[in-house]
């Protein structure tokens, strides 16, 4: 369960990018963040995913507040989250094999474990050929399915995604939600963050809408 | 949260895993740069390689002074009309001193016929006329260690020159003990340079590490929000920086061997030409493994430095 409560987030600059937002995501439940350009919808996840911490309130994972979590538990808490970016942040100069098994490499898993997981994820968002090839060799659907497989070769319990389907066209973007749906159906606790709410709503799942706050 | 816990199973066979990983990547790393590889290599090389040359040839004039180390001994030269029965007679006397280990009277025909050996000396006797040399008392003082403090050299050579028979007393060791006092100077002198080159293989290291962290950068944010640890982020670099201290190491002992065996032919030819048989020495087994020893923590170090300079500043800005 993801739960945010009284959580506020202002930057050295003075800009406030969240204040006072309080969520609760319930176990296996999907939902989407909507709300315009520079609503928070990514610094919220980021607070879920702690690269970054809120300047007030609490972040609760299953009733835990990771805020209480010291740097090494962070990366491990990291490991155990899957987190897809907008710009896919593939390694160029790594197989799609190797950004896959990366999460799995940095578990300390063994090679033929790593092998099995990796296959399996590609499998599921039907990239298992191209398994060889480099990310420049990638169409920006086939990248940001690669980014997903990585999310999820952990098996993790919450999945997060910053605008996975920005840059792709309207049939790329449905391919994706499906394969996110098909997560969701496994029991992983989705949040996407989107602005594209034709999309959003087609999915019929609960969303959640951010204002942008005014200066203050 | 289960899931951490989950993944915490095991943590032996991981951390294997995760060396198994960086080591191999690391050494990935050195082949595929191998020319800057190289030209850090043979930095560090040259660095390691002069203290141990210098070492190298301290550790040889030590040996030859050493070997002064049995034989401390004073000349005393008798007064010219001393005939040699006198001398015979103060060389008793003295060899039962508690001081003195024995005592050797060189007669003067003696001398004069040793000297008329040495080529050159023969014209400038004929040239004197007569027997120019005196009795001499070669005096082995009674001690185990040259410099041995329990014995007073200048004190027993005052002694030996207040005797009537005696015109002068000299030292043979004084040369040896001028040569021991400027080797404490080089060994100091070696020191300091061995501590700036260690510093600078430090700095080379550790700059070569920050330009790899520099050239990976990428890939260190990526690892990170995907949940490497900051040891999992660390552990190549440290690796690597093993590698470029020890094969730096290495290469600098393949560079004082081969400038030793460039040395011994004319080594060789300088000691037949005094006479004797001197063989240089080289590093030994012990000082081949400290050198080893010394340059895999110097790079281990500078990679360590480079890393957490870097980590430091990477948290300061994005990290939590």
């Amino acid at each position: 369960m993801i739960e945010l409560q009284d959580v506020s987030k202002k930057y050295p600059t003075g800009q406030i990018a969240l204040y006072n937002v309080n969520l609760k995501l319930n176990k296996g439940e999907m939902a989407f963040l909507t709300g315009i350009s520079g609503a928070g919808k990514s610094t919220l996840l980021k607070l879920i995913a702690l690269l970054d911490r809120p300047t007030a309130g609490k972040v609760l994972i299953d009733n835990f507040d990771i805020s209480q979590l010291k740097q090494n538990q962070v990366a491990n808490y990291r490991r155990s989250i899957g987190v897809i970016f907008q710009d896919h942040h593939l390694l160029s100069d790594r197989t799609i094999f190797d950004n896959v098994a990366l999460p799995l490499m940095i578990s300390g898993m063994r090679y033929n474990d790593i092998e099995r997981r990796v296959h399996a994820a590609l499998d599921k968002v039907n990239l298992l050929v191209k398994e060889k090839d480099y990310p420049m060799m990638l169409s920006a659907g086939e990248k940001q399915r690669v980014g997903i497989a990585r999310a999820v070769v952990n098996k993790p319990s919450i999945i997060l995604a910053d605008e996975p389907t920005g840059n792709l066209d309207p049939v790329l973007a449905a391919d994706i939600m499906q394969t996110f749906l098909q997560f969701n159906d496994l029991g992983a606790t989705i949040l996407i963050a989107s602005h594209d709410m034709q999309l959003v709503e087609r999915m019929g799942k609960r969303i959640i809408a951010l204002q942008k706050v005014k200066s203050r | 949260m289960s899931k951490v816990k989950k993944q915490a199973t095991s943590p032996l066979r991981s951390r294997l895993s995760q060396h198994n990983q960086a080591f191999h990547q690391s050494l990935n790393q050195l082949w595929q740069h191998s020319l800057s590889t190289w030209i850090t290599l043979a930095a560090i090389a040259i660095a390691l390689s002069l203290p141990a040359g210098l070492y190298i040839l301290l550790g040889n004039l030590k040996t030859l002074t050493d070997d002064k180390r049995e034989v401390p001994t004073i000349s005393v030269y008798i007064n010219q009309n001393i005939t040699a029965q006198q001398a015979q007679d103060r060389a008793e006397l003295l060899s039962e001193l508690n001081d003195i280990e024995n005592v050797k009277l060189i007669k003067r025909e003696d001398g004069l016929k040793h000297m008329k050996q040495v080529a050159g000396v023969q014209d400038i006797i004929d040239t004197v006329g007569g027997n120019p040399l005196p009795h001499v008392l070669v005096v082995t003082p009674r001690m185990s260690l040259f410099g041995d403090p329990g014995v007073d050299l200048d004190g027993l050579a005052q002694r030996l020159k207040s005797y009537p028979e005696v015109d002068s007393v000299q030292m043979d060791i004084e040369w040896v003990q001028r040569l021991r006092a400027i080797m404490q100077i080089a060994e100091r002198v070696v020191l300091v340079v061995a501590i700036l080159l260690a510093l600078t293989v430090l700095l080379v290291v550790g700059n070569t590490i920050r330009l790899n962290i520099e050239n990976r950068k990428e890939e260190i944010e990526v690892t990170q929000l995907v949940g490497a640890t900051t040891g999992y982020i660390r552990r190549p670099f440290l690796y690597g920086g093993f590698w470029y201290g020890f094969f730096g190491g290495i290469l600098s002992l393949v560079i004082v061997h081969v400038s030793l065996l460039f040395l011994i032919p004319p080594v060789d030819k300088l000691a037949v030409l005094y006479g004797s048989q001197y063989n240089i020495t080289g590093l030994g087994v012990w000082v081949t493994v400290i050198i080893l020893v010394f340059s895999s923590l110097l790079g281990l170090a500078g990679a360590w430095l480079a890393v957490a300079q870097h980590l430091r500043k990477q948290f300061a800005m994005i990290d939590v």
